[in-house]
């Protein structure tokens, strides 16, 4: 079952604007003593939050907003969250978990983002003349998950793909991913992974998580020991070029991030892959205590903040925020997408990445 | 609308600063308690080149960064322990991997943000490789491997279990060879065990630490250490660019990389975290990035970085790490029990009256300790491992007789036992005579070469007490010069204790190629698996 979506439909511009009169109106001044708020966060919205912009926009609200970074999953099941007012993981599934912990505690769910492969143009094309990608709706493009799977299901490397001189390495074709243990950008492409070995529908049964998981669980396994938290892979991407990882999983944010930064950090053969079908990454914030609260109003409702998270590459609940960067920085982007898919329940989605974990051992 | 909030946030800056909260602080430990502004990291000993960039990051955050070296090793046992939880704020060592796979090895960590990164390869001379007809250095592990089992070039490489740079390397060769392109699983170890011991057969050279294998090598080269020279080595790039006269060779199927993550313990309190953070970010500045490709020859993670043309290979294919600890384990034992060269080694022990007591009690537990009962990480890695042949050379005013034993690989424990008792069996009498017995030790060593000469060869020396008995430091150092040519590379490890001469033990190592330990600073079971890293 394959929906159109277009990004941002549920537009909460009227509380928005409610909040923003109530919230801004006590906006901080030089003098006012800020109140300090602490967050626990997914790692990939971490230069957000460390962007002066943002802090300068949360002073204004007379909030200094400490974080720490974590994987999404470790946050809704190992840190200590007691010391923190707010978490923000990077999914709902995550969030749910928490807000399920915490007494069905407020949740805003303020940007997205969709899951996407960072690579390489020879990469792109090897895969494209494999069939395994084609072009979008719009100039973008798109890896077929169904045929990517069939590939990888028979371990096919690098050096197998007939007329390869580009990249004649002796390695399997794999999407580097963080760990599906703790991190949930792998959650999120368990999700993708399974709807496709499910017949391409979202899994609901405990036979239908029997049936995919051997056809999903190497994915993940035979890459051997991955990292726990989304921005390393990236980094890893960013740095070590081709040779380290040539496709690694990331959110779409962090790539449009660096592209609106223009600071050399993505070189010119660099490339992004839409998923197809893909899933948003929905990060969702759980208010724990006081003053959490008010950090989740204000990422819905103030304009700036949107604003701000939309340079940071997140697809804004107000679709308009985004659609500006875009054209304002001439990013590469399309402004919507279509084939996404729905991530299985929390409790399903536990159950696959908790078998998928078993296989590591420990 | 911007620019009029950065005044603004320039004055909040400032008044926020130091006013973080502050949680209990009341620990006594060796590095001082928590403090705002102290880092206090468990750190890999390579990274004390650091240090010049730290003492800016210092200026520049004012945190500054309070280092207690250890083994990786040692580190994971620290952090598994909990021991690590209220004496450190973070731990630096070139890679979490492992210590991620140990159960709850995961758990202890907080953030990890990666500095740098540096892979490891091949050094080998131009001439060398003009010979191997790799000028052009497009090789693979198997190519490697294969000239490596018929002799054609020697290299030194760290202890596996004593040193990171050893142990990607074994990792990496065993994910090469067994070339399936995934991560490697323990069922495919025995598969590539044959061609792993050709890889290894041509290593001549090991070492506890990357820092003094790139100098025994050095020494052997210029003739300073009386050992045969070592061709190449197989160390992390950053060192090889260090050094002269090495060509880097990335082999084409892959390498492991260091990635040196600096990683806050899930168990840093606020000031702690902040201070990271502080420092991190300035540590990831592309100018101070820079700085550190420019000093200390690894790679930046910072992507504005271009880097340097000394980086040949500006994008090295990286080979899978396992996934499982069930896989490093499986490798890592069968490298000790099955592929490397196994190896001999006498234990030329001082068993004179001055060990009475609780020296002797001391030396008992070390060789116990080597005998399988101690079942730490350490403990378990560097025991005395299946073919080994270790000879304990008892002496006091003369040597006693030597008690050998081979360790059987279809049954271990006999030996073991013969080992474990023979120590305990030791009795304190008599006067210290080091020169002859160790010249006894040379003697035992060529009959035992003679007939099997294929071995890591060394000798330990443990006295806690001046030479008052036969040949003098003199005598000694001409009869190394006379030694046979295949025993000319034999390091002897003095280690320091009780009443014993430093210049002595100083002496006796530069003239064989050795290193001393300290068992005064530590205990002497540490020591005696310390030196396990490099028999």
């Amino acid at each position: 079952m394959k929906r159109l979506i277009s990004i941002g439909l549920a537009v909460v511009l009227v509380t928005g604007v409610a909040l923003a009169v109530i919230f801004g109106s006590g906006g901080g001044t030089d003098s006012a003593p800020l109140t300090t708020v602490r967050g626990v966060i997914g790692s990939e919205k971490l230069a957000f939050f460390s962007d002066q912009r943002v802090k300068d926009a949360f002073a204004r609200h007379g909030l200094d907003v400490q974080v720490d970074p974590a994987g999404s999953r470790q946050m809704a099941i190992q840190t200590d969250l007691s010391r923190y007012d707010f978490a923000f993981p990077s999914s709902s599934p995550a969030a749910d978990r928490i807000r399920h912990d915490h007494g069905n505690a407020h949740t805003y769910a303020p940007f997205s983002s969709p899951m996407a492969v960072a690579t390489f143009a020879p990469i792109v094309d090897l895969l494209t003349k494999a069939g395994v990608v084609h072009k979008g709706a719009g100039d973008y493009d798109v890896l077929d998950i169904a045929k990517y799977m069939e590939l990888t299901a028979n371990g096919t490397r690098w050096d197998q793909l007939p007329g390869n001189t580009s990249y004649p390495v002796r390695k399997n074709i794999l999407i580097t991913t963080t760990d599906p243990r703790d991190s949930n950008s792998a959650a999120m492409y368990l999700s993708i992974a399974s709807y496709v070995a499910n017949g391409f529908s979202v899994v609901n049964t405990q036979q239908q998580e029997a049936t995919i998981l051997p056809k999903v669980t190497p994915l993940f396994t035979n890459q051997g020991y991955t990292q726990n938290s989304s921005d390393a892979p990236f980094e890893d991407y960013l740095s070590a070029g081709i040779g380290r990882n040539p496709m690694v999983l990331v959110y779409e944010a962090q790539y449009a991030d660096r592209l609106v930064r223009d600071d050399g950090s993505i070189k010119p053969d660099m490339r992004l892959l839409y998923l197809s079908p893909t899933v948003y990454s929905k990060h969702t914030l759980v208010a724990l205590k006081g003053p959490g609260d008010q950090v989740g109003q204000l990422l819905n409702s103030d304009p700036e903040l949107s604003k701000l998270a939309a340079t940071f590459g997140f697809r804004t609940q107000d679709p308009k925020y985004f659609t500006q960067v875009v054209s304002e920085h001439k990013l590469p982007l399309p402004t919507s997408l279509v084939d996404t898919v729905d991530p299985p329940s929390f409790e399903t989605l536990e159950r696959l990445l908790d078998a998928v974990g078993k296989q590591y051992g420990a | 609308m911007r620019k009029r909030f950065i005044a603004l946030a320039a004055v909040l800056a400032v008044g926020l600063a130091g006013c973080s909260g502050g949680d209990s602080k009341d620990q006594k430990q060796p590095l001082g308690q928590a403090k705002a502004g102290v880092l206090r990291v468990l750190a890999g000993s390579e990274l004390a080149d650091m240090q010049p960039i730290l003492d800016e990051a210092a200026k520049a955050t004012g945190v500054q960064v309070k280092f207690t070296f250890s083994g990786t090793l040692e580190g994971a046992q620290t952090v598994l322990d909990g021991k690590a939880d209220s004496a450190y704020d973070a731990i630096w060592f070139s890679s979490n991997r492992y210590l991620t796979l140990l159960p709850g090895g995961a758990k202890k960590l907080g953030t990890q943000t990666k500095i740098m990164s540096s892979p490891v390869v091949l050094g080998l001379p131009n001439s060398v490789l003009q010979q191997l007809g790799w000028q052009d250095g497009k090789v693979t592990w198997s190519q490697i491997a294969e000239a490596a089992g018929q002799h054609r070039f020697s290299y030194g490489m760290t202890d596996p279990s004593a040193s990171n740079s050893g142990f990607s390397a074994l990792v990496g060769v065993a994910a090469a060879l067994a070339g399936s392109g995934s991560a490697l699983t323990p069922d495919q170890i025995t598969a590539i065990t044959p061609q792993l011991k050709q890889f290894f057969a041509a290593q001549t050279l090991s070492a506890g630490s990357s820092g003094w294998l790139s100098d025994a090598f050095q020494k052997r080269a210029s003739g300073a250490d009386p050992g045969p020279k070592v061709d190449g080595l197989i160390n992390y790039e950053s060192v090889l660019l260090e050094m002269k006269g090495l060509t880097v060779i990335h082999p084409s199927d892959g390498v492991v990389t260091a990635d040196y993550p600096l990683t806050l313990l899930a168990s840093a309190n606020s000031d702690a975290r902040d201070s990271f953070r502080r420092l991190t970010d300035h540590l990831r500045t592309p100018d101070v990035q820079r700085r550190i490709m420019e000093t200390t020859h690894r790679r930046p993670i910072a992507p504005q970085v271009p880097l340097a043309k000394e980086f040949t290979d500006a994008s090295p294919v990286e080979l899978p790490f396992p996934g499982t600890e069930q896989a490093v384990d499986t490798l890592v034992s069968a490298y000790f029990d099955k592929i490397r060269r196994p190896s001999r080694t006498v234990y030329v022990l001082d068993t004179s009256g001055s060990m009475e007591g609780d020296r002797l009690a001391a030396l008992k537990a070390a060789l116990s300790g080597l005998t399988g009962v101690d079942s730490s990480l350490v403990g378990r890695y560097r025991q005395f491992h299946a073919r080994e042949q270790v000879t304990l050379l008892p002496f006091s005013t003369g040597p006693a007789a030597p008690v050998t034993m081979t360790v059987d690989p279809d049954n271990r424990q006999p030996a073991l036992d013969q080992i474990k008792q023979t120590a305990d069996g030791l009795v304190a009498d008599g006067d210290t005579a080091i020169f002859t017995s160790l010249e006894k030790a040379y003697q035992i060593l060529e009959q035992q070469s003679d007939t099997d000469p294929d071995r890591f060869t060394s000798i330990v020396l443990m006295t806690d007490g001046e030479n008052t008995a036969g040949a003098g430091l003199d005598d000694f150092k001409s009869f190394v010069g006379t030694v046979p040519d295949r025993l000319k590379g034999t390091p002897v490890f003095p280690v320091l204790f009780g009443e014993g001469s430093q210049d002595d033990m100083n002496a006796i190592a530069t003239a064989t190629g050795g290193k001393v330990f300290d068992g005064r600073s530590q205990s002497l079971a540490d020591v005696f698996k310390d030196i396990r890293g490099y028999q």
